[in-house]
């Protein structure tokens, strides 16, 4: 997040996109990976088709819902931030942005618990096919809301120290674009691995 | 050249393009061995001629990069070299220190040399491409040390363009990714995994940040092109470099005793490798198109376009064909992967290091451009090394080819001696278009000999100092 | 739109992606790190094993051969080598050197005991986990 790309003022009045263009090919480029990953885990479960049915039924599910749950919420929250900025209600802004990094860091505790309880039931990388695309596809997942969360609170900083206005946000849109994505993914991990046999 | 120290890069660049010399002399003899094992033997073993070929090319492209550096550097920070002596003295050290140890592999049995040098003590020797030894290792470390205070110095003091600062990040890393060059585990699998973090951590990571680095400098420089546009190019390349390259080290992974998920997180990481190698064709043509003004040394601009092409071929297109897990668990360790070799070290970092030798060496000799007649026998060279180099990825490609399919595949697999003597055809082509790489070679250096006017700038000059 | 692309925001992505990209590689490393003594069998390294893995390093074996894929194409694979050849046959081998023919092996004055620690080595190689490579018994 630079100042030259935050402060430029009144862009998203001709832009279709929300937020600045960079974060949306960066987007792209993100969902093209996680639709690697997501087609691998396909051809796996295909070919390993009674080990994946049998493994999916150790994992944490009740965690994993209330884990959905958090950053579905969480990503409420950002939208209500966008709005209030929309609205140059800063403080409500910055409100909404700290509730919203609040649940991401309660998806971070729960899941690292979560990965916690995994090491002692021995799920490790080279236990089988299945947990290997199990931690991979959710570690990987967990290091994007680390870094969604690193974005909300350089944007939250900046909110604090008043760069942004109904007329110039983009980087709270650019924030917010992002951690929809990381929500997005999640709920597809969420389903693909621990609901769908 | 606007700065009196950026002359301490002249030395370097004679000194590269004497050591390039030998190393094609040397992958001859090598490529001779693989015709008659009788060549040269018992004399100079292929162990031995083979370590001299891979050294000799580790250290001309690790001169040509110190030159760059000490002629960009300056230039681009707008201010004298720090120490101009320091960077002369070094030169002296590293090539004494280089041909000694060149002479050490050839005239002294390996194991004596490691004897001799105390690799008993800290064993770091018998290592592809780490073969020195001990205090050669020592002396690599040094040199970079004087080179990294050297460049950083004069950074600090001057203007700090990200061209500038990428390039001396990733002298830093360069510096940084030989360290584990000293650590030898005994355990063969972790030596293995650690090995590649020299090789793959140099070649697939920090050497193409120098890369577009020194691409981008001459580009600035050749096309007039706003630099913003330039920086940003390479910031978006050198990113897909890294965001594809770390993960897909896995590749070198799957059949060594790593743990099996590298195979999947390899495959998926390292079939997006070839990206930015294709973004750096993209970008290269793109700026050469929208050039502002004519550039009277023709033979550097071409030099500049075939880099990224042949960088694309080489590790781009050669690499992928032999990155995926189940092709390369019939293609790992066979000719195959030498010919990606070949091509990706010629057309990556050879040829861009004779791209800024190409631009930089007339500055340095008073003038802009060398004369036509020079540049005409210089893009002779380009022309005749390219496609030797060419020849000879195809020749070994179908070696590797050849491997695969009897060695590997068959319902009655032939033995590795066995399929080598079917494959004779592929090394006498290879071995003969050696030497027309070499006659290429002889070309392009004796365009540094012919003589005729200076070519000047046609109408427009050449913008400084931006 | 282009033109909100700016170099800061290129900047940024290669910073966060090159520092993303390191945490996720150490955190692979360190597994693999515990993984790796299990399927090379690292406690059965023996001291002999231990010596001849030094003499086939300090002789340049990788400099013609290869192990398990990695070093030079001009003779067989190595890492295989104990399972397709036996040890007796290797000692005899390395001690018959130079015996001539389409490539040639120099003599390295080996002595029964150094014979011994690389055969030694070369079964502890041999039983490494390389996810079933080679295809098959000719490397």
């Amino acid at each position: 997040m630079d100042t030259e790309t935050l402060t430029r003022a009144d862009t998203t009045a001709t832009q279709p996109l929300p937020g600045d263009f960079a974060i949306w090919v960066f987007i792209f480029a993100e969902l093209t990976v996680f639709g690697i990953l997501f087609t691998a885990y396909a051809f796996a479960r295909e070919s390993h088709l009674a080990l994946f049915n049998m493994e999916q039924r150790l994992l944490d599910r009740q965690t994993a819902l209330a884990n959905t749950l958090l950053l579905i919420t969480s990503s409420y929250a950002m939208v209500r931030s966008v709005l209030a900025i929309r609205a140059d209600q800063i403080a409500r802004c910055i409100r909404w942005l700290l509730l919203a990094m609040g649940l991401g860091c309660g998806f971070v505790v729960l899941k690292i618990r979560e990965f916690a309880h995994d090491a002692t039931l021995g799920i490790t990388l080279s236990h089988n096919l299945f947990d290997m695309f199990y931690l991979s596809l959710t570690f990987f997942h967990f290091m994007h809301v680390i870094l969604g969360l690193t974005i909300l609170a350089s944007v939250t900083l900046r909110a604090l120290g008043g760069h942004y206005n109904a007329s110039s946000h983009t980087g709270v849109e650019s924030a917010g674009a992002y951690w929809h994505m990381v929500d997005l993914l999640w709920v597809i991990l969420f389903a693909l691995v621990y609901v769908i046999h | 050249m606007n700065f009196a120290s950026q002359r301490v890069a002249k030395p370097y660049f004679i000194g590269a393009l004497a050591l390039f010399a030998g190393q094609i002399i040397f992958g001859l003899i090598a490529g001779m061995q693989y015709l008659d094992g009788s060549f040269l033997f018992p004399a100079f073993p292929f162990s031995v001629i083979r370590t001299v070929h891979t050294n000799l090319l580790i250290v001309w492209l690790l001169m040509a990069f110190m030159g760059a550096a000490y002629y960009i550097v300056p230039e681009e920070a707008q201010t004298e070299l720090h120490s101009p002596r320091l960077a002369l003295l070094t030169f002296w050290v590293f090539l004494i220190a280089g041909v000694l140890t060149i002479l050490g592999y050839l005239f002294v049995p390996y194991s004596q040399l490691a004897a001799m040098t105390g690799n008993a003590i800290l064993p770091t020797m018998g290592r592809g491409y780490l073969e020195q030894p001990l205090p050669t290792k020592i002396g690599i470390v040094l040199v970079a040390l004087s080179l990294l205070f050297n460049v950083t110095m004069t950074l600090a003091k001057g203007r700090k363009t990200s061209l500038n600062i990428v390039l001396v990040a990733g002298l830093w890393g360069l510096a940084l990714l030989f360290l584990p060059a000293f650590y030898f585990p005994v355990d063969t699998v972790k030596a293995s995994y650690s090995w590649w973090w020299v090789v793959h951590g140099w070649v697939e990571g920090d050497w193409e940040l120098i890369l577009s680095a020194l691409l981008g400098f001459i580009l600035v420089r050749m096309t007039g092109v706003d630099r913003e546009i330039i920086e940003k190019w390479m910031y978006i390349i050198i990113a897909m470099t890294l965001i594809s390259g770390i993960i897909g080290i896995g590749h070198h992974y799957y059949y060594t005793g790593a743990p099996e998920y590298w195979i999947w997180l390899g495959s998926i990481f390292s079939a997006m490798e070839p990206v930015p190698f294709l973004m750096l064709v993209v970008f290269a043509v793109r700026m050469l198109i929208s050039r502002r003004h004519e550039y009277p040394n023709h033979a550097a601009l071409l030099w500049a376009i075939g880099t990224p092409v042949m960088a694309f071929l080489g590790a781009g297109f050669w690499g992928f064909m032999i990155t995926l897990a189940p092709v390369q668990y019939y293609t790992h360790g066979t000719n195959f992967t030498a010919a990606h070799g070949h091509l990706a070290f010629f057309g990556a970092y050879a040829m861009v290091s004779l791209s800024i030798i190409s631009y930089a060496m007339p500055h340095l000799r008073g003038r802009m451009a060398n004369s036509l007649r020079a540049q005409r026998w210089e893009m002779t060279g380009f022309w005749i090394m390219v496609i030797s180099m060419f020849v000879i990825a195809l020749a070994l490609t179908g070696a590797g080819i050849v491997t695969v399919f009897l060695q590997r595949m068959g319902e009655h697999p032939i033995s590795f001696m066995g399929v080598q003597y079917q494959e004779r055809v592929f090394f006498w082509i290879r071995e003969v278009a050696g030497f027309t790489f070499f006659s290429g070679l002889v070309a392009y250096l004796t365009s540094f000999f012919v003589g005729g006017d200076p070519v000047a700038a046609h109408g427009a000059t050449v913008p400084r100092g931006r | 739109m282009q033109q909100t692309f700016t170099k800061a925001m290129a900047r940024n992505i290669f910073l966060g992606g090159a520092a993303f990209f390191l945490i996720i590689y150490l955190v692979l490393t360190v597994d693999s790190w515990r993984q790796i003594p299990i399927r090379d069998h690292a406690s059965q390294m023996s001291p002999a094993a231990e010596r001849g893995k030094y003499l086939m390093d300090s002789n340049n074996c990788i400099g013609c051969h290869t192990i398990n894929g990695e070093g030079a194409y001009y003779a067989p694979e190595l890492g295989n080598v104990y399972t397709r050849r036996g040890p007796d046959f290797i000692k005899a081998w390395i001690k018959a050197q130079p015996i001539g023919g389409y490539r040639q092996m120099p003599h390295f004055n080996f002595s029964d005991k150094d014979l011994d620690d690389i055969t030694a080595y070369l079964q502890w190689v041999s039983r490494i986990n390389t996810n079933h490579w080679p295809p098959n018994i000719q490397g």
